[in-house]
């Protein structure tokens, strides 16, 4: 499978402070890549510097299969963005500033406009100076103008900021749709896990302008499923038991009255049971997931500590 | 580079700048009319018809100057404010001609309102003359014809000088930067100075001209190497 962007020990640095770091990012081709970290992390950095609208201080950069240098433009043909918020020319309307936006990149296809209008649902908006309209409007303008040209790479600097629940449900439809039927390669970065949890299918996990975690989503899926928390008084004695009546070795003491079971066949029920046949006293017991959110923390917390 | 141009216009409606033109020609001829009359010496503003024309080219420069910078700000700085300017250098177009093209814009109109509004104070000024006699000596054609391309010759070096403040305004992308450093423009290059040899008469405006256009060429060097904030 082909890489869209392709990275290579991308480093940028401001004033001698190293805000990027080696990163090694790789977006295959059709994906959606969720770009995940903390705002501050280097996400639009990174983003920027794919853009050429900085320039990185060593490191290399491929999209598409070209490397990219100050004065690559062609490529800029199949891309489309936004990069932190979206600006427009503000006395303009949001048609002017499509027309602009297609003449610009060399696109003259009237429908296009219409289209790209319709596919954010922004109708109604003729004679209004982009000035007047909302953050969620502007947004969802920004998006109409990166998908207006229909770019076969898509790279959306938190996209779904200042949008309402449904207008963010509405979004998460549009990037699948737009990976799906036109096959776009989507970009896209947000400071909250659940945003794109649920839409990508690679997450490139960011903090202190390190890449600390590139991986499919699904194996991620995978990887952490559920566990049975033990809370009870006696927890040597709990210990004892799991591991030796109960045979199970895929267990974890979190603190003097908590245990993590993370094996499964056994059900809850008979957990409990041969505990308290075993004279332990249970506190409580309950069926847990680790969410991704967790687990994406814990990366980020280990990644500003190394950084 | 057409096509830039026109989408440069699409962007910034100029509509406000002709506006502002026509009011300071307006102003300009009321001020040249009112001259005589404020000087209190009477060794004469103008001395004749050619240092009636001098003194409007001057004002009419040095106004159109400061415009220039106007147009700097909105045309070139309001983009980098504005932060539009990550949009317009993410298109597969080069970024010295997206440059190069509000540039041309700035210098084509400059040297446009010089021309335009010189010829309609002097207009007015003839008017005026009629009737005050401020001045007395008859105009010839061979006059006019002098004026003409002295004017003109002037208005390219008035498109030159506008530029300048394109420099210092894209230092720190600051508007009042550019305006200041159209005034000091204005003040250092544009003062008239009597008894100008005719070397200078040719020399003297041309190289200004080039030293504007040179200051506007460094500014956009290598915009292609610079990061965008």
């Amino acid at each position: 499978m082909s890489y869209i962007v392709n990275t290579t020990h991308l480093t940028k640095q401001f004033e001698g402070k190293e805000v990027v770091s080696n990163v090694n990012m790789k977006v295959k081709q059709g994906q959606i890549y969720g770009f995940l970290g903390p705002n501050g992390a280097g996400k639009t950095t990174i983003m920027r510097m794919l853009l050429n609208l900085v320039k990185p201080s060593s490191g290399e950069i491929t999209l598409f299969g070209q490397k990219l240098t100050p004065t690559s433009y062609e490529v800029f043909k199949r891309i489309g963005s936004i990069i932190e918020y979206p600006v427009f020319y503000d006395k303009l309307t949001a048609r002017e500033n499509l027309e602009l936006h297609c003449q610009y990149m060399g696109l003259h296809n009237r429908k296009a406009i219409d289209e790209a209008l319709e596919l954010v649902q922004l109708t109604n908006v003729d004679g209004k100076a982009v000035s007047h309209f909302s953050l969620g409007m502007k947004q969802r303008l920004g998006i109409a103008r990166a998908i207006a040209t229909k770019p076969e790479l898509l790279i959306l600097d938190e996209p779904i900021n200042g949008l309402d629940p449904v207008g963010i449900k509405e979004l998460r439809g549009l990037f699948s749709l737009l990976s799906k039927q036109y096959g776009m390669t989507l970009l896209i970065s947000s400071h909250i896990l659940g945003e794109i949890e649920q839409i990508a299918d690679t997450i490139g996990v960011i903090s202190g302008g390190r890449l600390i975690e590139e991986c499919a989503m699904n194996d991620l899926r995978g990887r952490h499923t559920v566990y049975v928390e033990l809370v009870t008084t006696n927890i040597k004695k709990a210990a004892y038991v799991l591991e030796h009546i109960l045979e199970l070795s895929n267990f974890r003491i979190i603190n003097d009255s908590m245990i993590r079971i993370y094996e499964t066949d056994l059900s809850q029920a008979e957990v409990s049971k041969t505990l308290i046949m075993n004279d332990i006293e249970i506190e409580s017991i309950n069926k847990r997931h680790t969410t991704l959110e967790e687990y994406f923390l814990q990366l980020i917390e280990g990644g500003q500590a190394h950084a | 580079m057409l096509k830039l141009i026109g989408l440069e216009l699409k962007k910034g409606n100029l509509g406000w700048y002709w506006k502002g033109a026509l009011i300071a020609t307006l102003v300009i001829i009321v001020s040249v009319g009112l001259l005589p009359y404020v000087e209190e010496t009477e060794s004469q503003v103008f001395s004749d018809m050619a240092g009636a024309f001098m003194a409007i080219g001057t004002f009419v420069r040095a106004t159109f100057i400061v415009f220039a910078a106007v147009l700097v700000a909105k045309l070139i700085i309001d983009e980098y404010k504005s932060k539009t300017i990550t949009v317009l250098f993410t298109y597969p177009i080069n970024r010295t001609r997206l440059m190069l093209s509000k540039i041309l814009i700035i210098s084509v109109v400059t040297f446009l309102s010089v021309v335009i509004s010189n010829i309609i104070v002097v207009c007015g000024f003839l008017i005026t003359n009629h009737y005050m006699h401020y001045v007395s000596d008859p105009l010839t054609a061979d006059f006019l014809i002098e004026e003409t391309a002295r004017m003109l010759l002037y208005a390219v070096s008035a498109a030159g000088m506008g530029l300048i403040p394109i420099y210092f305004g894209m230092r720190k992308k600051s508007v009042p930067a550019t305006i200041v450093s159209s005034i000091l423009v204005v003040a250092i290059f544009n003062s008239n100075n009597p008894g100008f040899t005719l070397s200078s008469f040719i020399a003297i405006p041309l190289a200004v001209a080039a030293i504007g256009f040179l200051f506007a060429f460094w500014s956009i060097r290598n915009i292609e190497h610079r990061d965008i904030a």
